[in-house]
Parts: C-alpha cells; sequence; structure tokens
C-alpha cells in the first residue's frame, strides 16, 4: 500500500497544488520554510546596498526611484515573512522570531547582499544584474507546488517589472555617457559578474536543493537557470561595449550551453554561512537597530491588539479607530 | 436582548483556480459559517467550479471607504515606479542589442518548464 508521503508526492508529481491548510510531510513543510524564509528575508537585506545610494543619486527622478525600488523589496519581503509564518505556525514561530534569525545567524541571506556597492554604476548593476538574476528565479518559481508560494510570486514578478528596467535605464545611460562612466560600469560589472556565478548556487546541487526539485517546489536546477542567466545578459553587457571579466565565457554553438570560470565556491560560501563578506556586519547592524529600534513600537501595537480583542469580548464595536 | 430577526451576513470569496486570487462575488444570509459555504454554493456556483470559496463574517470587515485618510489614492505622477516609466528600447536598439521585458522572462522560463514534463 502507498503511504500518506508517497501518495503526497505522486500528487505534487503530477502537477497538482499545495495549500497552507493541506497535510503535507514535515519534510516538505521544512524545505518551504527554509527556501521563503531565506528569500524573504534576502528581500529586506537586499534594501541595504541600495539604501547606501539613495541619498547619493545624481538625479531627483533617480532618487524616486530608488526609493520606490526600496520600499517595493521591504514589501516583498513582509509578503514572504507571512507565508513562512503560516508555514511555521505547528512549530510555534511567529515574525518576531522569524526576524530574530537573521540577526542570530540562523538564516542565510543572499550572497550579493553581503558585498560593496562603492559607485553609482553599482547601484545600477544591482538592478540589472542581481534583479535580472533574482527574476529569472522567481520566474521559475511561479510553478512551485506551493500554492501560496506561487500566487505572492506573481505579484512580486509584477512589481520587479519596474526594477528590471529601472536597472537597465541606468546601466544604459552610464555606457553611452563619458570615458569616466563607461570606466564605473566596467568597474561595476568587474565587481559583480563573480557574484552573479555564485547566485544560482553550485553546479551539482545539495541534498535539499534536489528533494525540492522531487517536490516541484523549484522546477529548474541551478546551472539551468545560472545557463538562462547567462544567455540573457552575457550577449547584452557586451554590446554595451562592456568587458565581462572571464576569458572562459563562451557559448557552444551546438548545444548552446556557456562555459565559464567557476566563481571562489569556499569563499562565497563562507561569506553566507558566517555574514563574514565585506558589509555583512554593517547592513546586519543596521537591521539590529532597526529591530530594536522599533521594538517599542511592536510593543504598542501588542498593547493596542489586545485592547481591541477586550472592547469587542464586551460587544463595543471593535472596529478600525481611525489614525 | 432583543432576538435577531435575521441571520448574519456573510461575504463570498471565490477562487477560480489555484494560482488566481480570491474575488468577491457577493453575500449570503446563514446560521454560521458552515451553513454560509452551503448558501454560497446554492447561490453562486450553479454552474461553475471554484477551486476554493471563503466566507467572512461582514462584521469582520473593516472597509477604506469609510476611513478616506488611508484608502490608497494616486494623485501625483508616479512614472518613475512603473515599468512603462523608462523606454531602454532606443537606447537598447543604438548598442545593437535586443530590449527584454518581463513578461517574456516568465514565459521562457515557463515554456521550460513544460519541456521538463
Amino acid at each position: 500500500m502507498q503511504s500518506r508521503e508517497e501518495a503526497f508526492m505522486a500528487r505534487v508529481q503530477s502537477g497538482e497544488k499545495v495549500e497552507v491548510m493541506d497535510w503535507m510531510p514535515d519534510e516538505y513543510r521544512n524545505l518551504l520554510i527554509k527556501q521563503i524564509h531565506m528569500h524573504g528575508i534576502s528581500e529586506v537585506m537586499g534594501a541595504y546596498p541600495e539604501r547606501e545610494w539613495v541619498m547619493k543619486a545624481p538625479t531627483i527622478r533617480r532618487k524616486l526611484a530608488l526609493n520606490a525600488k526600496i520600499q517595493d523589496e521591504i514589501g516583498h519581503g513582509q509578503m514572504l515573512l507571512r507565508l513562512a509564518e503560516d508555514l511555521s505556525q505547528p512549530y510555534g514561530r511567529g515574525r518576531e522570531d522569524l526576524m530574530d534569525d537573521v540577526l542570530d545567524g540562523r538564516v542565510k541571506f543572499h550572497n550579493v547582499f553581503h558585498l560593496e556597492a562603492p559607485t553609482w554604476a553599482d547601484a545600477g548593476v544591482i538592478g540589472f544584474l542581481v534583479d535580472g538574476g533574482a527574476i529569472i528565479t522567481q520566474a521559475m518559481l511561479l510553478g512551485s507546488s506551493y500554492a501560496p508560494y506561487g500566487r505572492m510570486l506573481k505579484r512580486i514578478v509584477a512589481e520587479e517589472s519596474f526594477h528590471m528596467q529601472h536597472g537597465e535605464s541606468v546601466v544604459l545611460a552610464l555606457a553611452a555617457g563619458t570615458p569616466a562612466q563607461k570606466a564605473m560600469l566596467q568597474g561595476a560589472i568587474d565587481r559583480w559578474w563573480p557574484a552573479m556565478m555564485f547566485f544560482f548556487g553550485p553546479r551539482e546541487m545539495g541534498a535539499s536543493s534536489r528533494r525540492m526539485l522531487d517536490y516541484r517546489i523549484r522546477t529548474m536546477t541551478n546551472e539551468e537557470l545560472r545557463q538562462k542567466f547567462i544567455n540573457r545578459y552575457a550577449p547584452r553587457i557586451q554590446a554595451l561595449g562592456v568587458s565581462i571579466p572571464d576569458p572562459a565565457l563562451k557559448q557552444d554553438p551546438a548545444t548552446g550551453q556557456w562555459s565559464y570560470t567557476d566563481p571562489d565556491w569556499d569563499w562565497f560560501s563562507y561569506v553566507v554561512h558566517h555574514n563574514a563578506g565585506p558589509r555583512s556586519a554593517d547592513r546586519l547592524g543596521l537591521r539590529r537597530e532597526a529591530h530594536d529600534g522599533l521594538r517599542w513600537a511592536r510593543e504598542a501595537s501588542l498593547q493596542a491588539a489586545r485592547h481591541f480583542a477586550k472592547e469587542a469580548d464586551h460587544g463595543i464595536s471593535a472596529g478600525y479607530a481611525g489614525l | 436582548m432583543e432576538f435577531p430577526r435575521d441571520t448574519p451576513v456573510y461575504e463570498v470569496f471565490a477562487q477560480r483556480e489555484a494560482l488566481s486570487f480570491p474575488t468577491h462575488v457577493g453575500s449570503v444570509r446563514a446560521s454560521s459559517p458552515e451553513m454560509a459555504l452551503q448558501m454560497a454554493r446554492e447561490a453562486y456556483f450553479r454552474r461553475e467550479a471554484a477551486y476554493d470559496v471563503w466566507v467572512v463574517p461582514e462584521s469582520a470587515i473593516t472597509r477604506a471607504r469609510e476611513y478616506p485618510e488611508v484608502l490608497p489614492v494616486a494623485p501625483e505622477e508616479k512614472t518613475y515606479r512603473l515599468p512603462g516609466g523608462y523606454d531602454n528600447a532606443p537606447l537598447w536598439k543604438r548598442f545593437k542589442a535586443e530590449a527584454q521585458t518581463i513578461e517574456q522572462v516568465a514565459e521562457e522560463m515557463a515554456a521550460k518548464k513544460e519541456g521538463r514534463s
């Protein structure tokens, strides 16, 4: 007889979708929490490198756009954390715990957000390549077997459309600019290209990533995603008159596959596991400051929620009381 | 306490398929949430199937229209926040590269997925 776990696996592999209240194997739940928690926290931590450039953006329109993008990233973090919270309910873990995890090093965030963004071109290249890479991953996840994740990603991808155009717009302006601007762009591409090769994960996927494929939480391998990325971005970067810092980068005309130089897997891996990148400590410091600095507001909200609940118990209108 | 003359109102939301969002379709009166689901089935789903149906007590809903200060309105110009606010195509053309849209990326990724199964 087929076990409950086998029946579940057969269900998701036939393309059926799973909802939060459905029965699911612990392994499936834990993989989802790991994936969505990391995704949500990466959205939040992704706001920090760009935040550094809001004050220094070259025009008011660029400043508005960068600010709008940061608001989107924090919003995406909120939406994704809600999903991770719903899944974490059996473990009795809520928002406060999931946010504490990043400060205590219990959840990782994307390698790219540990790095320096020393020039305006870096702000543009983050929009161009980091958002570009994230969009490829997120478009793949639209087909996830976990329906709440798929639905949320629909909203997120729709908003990322502006991030993509904004990043390209900054990069195109620099590529069409003065020699100094072109040199600045070249410098940023040199810094971000190896990080983007790491971004999609090792060539041979780890055990949990392979299980995510089995469960259709994700639908493509790391290498398939990386190939999609190179295929989309390498020709565009080269067209801009910017060189890619990888002499081994070459497309096999027969298979269409790109060969590339391996990033420093050990170094990047150490960075994400130990928060040991050049900017990890500063950005986590800002996150801690925001988290601690606003604790009073979260506590006041809890008090207010208790007050409303008590009024509702006594039959007094528990409606919205205005701002 | 005076005995109410009518059963409570439940607002009905329906989700057509797994990846669509629940949409408000109307309301029903019923004695309990379970009965409200039965009533909703009779009133709104005599022909079409649904992936899921939600019933929510009307009293649990707070409407932003009653609090205009929180109603999202967009009086100022926000093109800087929209993909249409950026016309990158002519510059990509100048560099002899193709402009791309997020819809094309989503299509490519979905096509690949179907190819696998």
